[in-house]
């Protein structure tokens, strides 16, 4: 029966059976039974409009929800028109949460830090960045005032004079005096009076801007002091009449200088060279024995060059001489960083004194290159800084002695560029071992060169 | 931090004065990290600049104490509010405080470096008590920021490591006037600046007192550690 119909005739029962409880009391019977069908229909109706209530309710949280059974034809095709708009509501809000959350992770894997800040400069919203530079976190501290937790003056002054032309520098409320953290922060405003917080870490910047500017003034005296003494000499000889013992000490001590200053251009060089060239490879072997007696004739020269031919001069004892290992690198280069390390040694112990070289084999197939002295020793403190440029322990010294307080970071950027470590052990008055350690890959014996198939 | 009142001026007039405080906190907090700063590098500019701050600070300490009267007055906070802003007068008493002592360790700074006898003083023996002061006042400012009563308990109990270092620093100082009488006088600034350092630590102290104060209504100034930790729970 069609749906329509059937209501209508419902109704028109309803209608008759009330109109004729109105008229008469003699079709008592027959009024009675149309009034409790009337009434049963109705039950009915609201059952299943209750039903239909029931289901709208419920399908607002589960779009899916199958809909309900017994419902006339009308009701069923606004529950599919319902269930149809649901469904495109929940894809639309699935594609929008989708699309933030694939904002939030780009924002998340962003290299700095990122803060959100309503209008009332409270954070809306912070990466994980956030909590390694400034220590705020997305979950504890949201709606929070950023002024509370960042409490730098410089903050604080910017945010409430809202001048965000100039980045901030300063210190993360993280740093430690181990564990230094430099901070670059802007402001950037948007929006009807929000902002972004953007920090970057500017700590390895900084260090090497001050590294840089420390160097070019070290470099700028260092010359200029041997400048210095040359300008004052050629004026004294310009101007005054020297007999010729006075003149040739003279020309000798402005040979000195030139001859520093020399020196101090050709580390200044070796070093610029170390930093810009290749890296020596593993395929140039050089016997160490080739080495070490270079080294000998070397260091036996420079020790009477600094003693005097006279004198006895400093002992000389080199160990492993017998060795039939090879080492992988530059020969220049490792020639020249042992040499420093040996120059130091003569240039440091008093003419008595004895210098032992070394070189052993070491069990897991690496080995060590040692220059041991009995010089003055090193006090514990300069230790970690000797192989930073121009760190002078005693100055005067070694500027005497004609160092240029490069041969260290000579040595260190050689050692490095050969995978090997320097090792400084000092005992003041006793004496220093500076230990060079290679590893298994730079090293073989003689004639093994089946190892190096590679 | 502060629960939403029927009046949002109200809200807005407690926030403005912790703002207040929370930017003194930054001032005092600076202050004392240049003036530790200065004890390694004696630069005299940094050393001027402590002693500068020190006029803005008092400033705001004043500032924040007239806020609060109005406050107090036009509302007649209750309960939590109250207190809140009892503590907030109190704790700007005691970062009033550790700005002074920030001052004086400039001053103490000044004058070893005026006399040039900083050489020889074991002035490397204050880094651990400096790392624990600046340490401590800013995670007492921050617990407060977050109302954090676990951070604040922290704080208490780490104040006793700084009052270790200050003793075992007086030791060490008495050692070098015994052996050196021409020390005394540089070894007598350094006691006052050691002393100072602990007592920054003694106010991040307090500070951390009137957080819990806040937030659970008990008073737990001079009570023993555990029995705070039980109040706590």
């Amino acid at each position: 029966m069609h749906p329509l119909f059937s209501r209508m005739l419902s109704l028109l029962i309803l209608m008759a059976g009330g109109a004729a409880l109105a008229a008469s009391v003699e079709f008592t019977g027959v009024g009675l039974g149309i009034a409790v069908g009337a009434l049963a229909w109705l039950i009915w109706d609201t059952w299943r409009a209750q039903v239909f209530a029931d289901w709208l309710h419920h399908v607002r949280d589960e779009p899916d929800t199958p809909p309900p059974p017994r419902l006339d034809n009308q009701r069923r095709e606004a529950v599919e028109r319902v269930q149809r708009l649901l469904r495109k509501q929940a894809l639309e809000a699935e594609e929008l949460e989708n699309h933030l959350h694939n904002i939030q992770s780009a924002l998340q894997a962003s290299p700095n830090g990122l803060v959100i800040l309503d209008e009332q400069e409270c954070i809306e919203w912070c990466n994980r960045m956030a909590y390694e530079h400034l220590g705020l976190n997305n979950r504890r501290d949201l709606s929070q005032r950023i002024t509370h937790l960042l409490r730098a003056p410089a903050l604080v002054k910017s945010l409430a004079a809202r001048d965000f032309t100039d980045p901030l520098m300063l210190e993360s409320p993280l740093a430690t005096a181990s564990r230094p953290l430099r901070l670059e922060v802007r402001l950037l405003p948007y929006g009807q009076g929000r902002l972004l917080m953007l920090s970057r870490d500017i700590t390895a910047i900084e260090q090497a801007e001050i590294m840089r500017r420390d160097f070019v003034a070290n470099v700028s005296h260092e010359i200029r002091t041997p400048l210095t003494v040359l300008a004052g000499f050629i004026e004294t000889l310009q101007t005054l009449p020297l007999g010729d013992d006075e003149r040739n000490d003279m020309l000798h001590r402005m040979t000195q200088q030139a001859g520093r200053m020399k020196n101090l251009v050709d580390d200044l060089l070796t070093l610029s060279r170390l930093e810009g060239s290749a890296l020596p490879g593993t395929k140039e072997w050089t016997p160490i024995r080739t080495l070490l007696e270079r080294l000998d004739t070397d260091a036996r020269a420079f020790s009477a060059h600094l003693v005097g031919q006279n004198a006895p001069g400093h002992e000389l004892v080199l160990e492993g001489m017998d060795t039939s290992d090879e080492i992988a690198g530059s020969a220049s280069e490792l020639q020249s960083a042992f040499f420093n390390l040996i120059n130091n040694a003569i240039r440091y112990t008093p003419p008595d004194g004895k210098i032992l070289i070394g070189w052993q084999t070491q069990t897991n197939g690496g080995a060590r290159f040692s220059v041991q002295d009995s010089g003055p020793g090193i006090a514990p403190e300069h230790i970690p800084r000797l192989t930073e440029r121009f760190y002078r322990v005693d100055s005067d010294r070694s500027r005497a002695s004609g160092g240029t307080g490069l041969g260290l970071s000579i040595v260190k950027h050689v050692l490095q560029r050969h995978d090997a470590k320097l090792n400084i052990e000092s005992t003041p008055s006793r004496g220093t071992c500076f230990t060079v350690t290679f590893p298994p890959t730079r090293v073989r014996v003689s004639g093994s060169e089946i190892d190096d198939a590679d | 931090m502060i629960e939403k009142h029927l009046s949002s001026q109200f809200d807005s007039d407690l926030n403005s004065v912790c703002t207040q405080l929370m930017e003194m906190g930054g001032l005092v907090e600076s202050q004392i990290k240049r003036a530790i700063h200065s004890l390694t590098n004696f630069s005299l500019s940094e050393i001027n600049d402590v002693l500068d701050t020190e006029a803005r600070v008092d400033q705001m300490e004043i500032e924040i104490d007239r806020a609060l009267t109005a406050v107090v007055a036009r509302r007649q906070p209750a309960a939590r509010d109250l207190r809140l802003l009892l503590a907030i007068s109190k704790i700007t008493t005691n970062l009033e405080r550790a700005g002074d002592e920030a001052y004086k360790i400039g001053k103490r700074i000044k004058s070893l470096v005026e006399t040039g006898e900083t050489r020889q003083m074991p002035i490397g023996d204050l880094r651990v008590a400096t790392d624990l002061a600046t340490d401590l006042i800013h995670r007492a400012l921050d617990a407060f920021a977050r109302l954090d009563v676990a951070a604040a308990i922290s704080i208490y109990k780490e104040d006793d490591l700084i009052d270790c270092e200050f003793k075992g620093f007086t030791r060490k100082l008495i050692t070098y006037m015994m052996e050196d009488p021409r020390t005394i006088s540089s070894s007598l600034d350094l006691l006052f600046i050691a002393k100072a350092i602990e007592r920054i630590g003694d106010h991040a102290k307090n500070i951390s007192e009137f957080i819990i104060y806040i937030v659970h209504g008990t008073d737990v100034r001079h009570s023993k550690l555990k029995g705070i930790e039980d109040i706590v729970q």
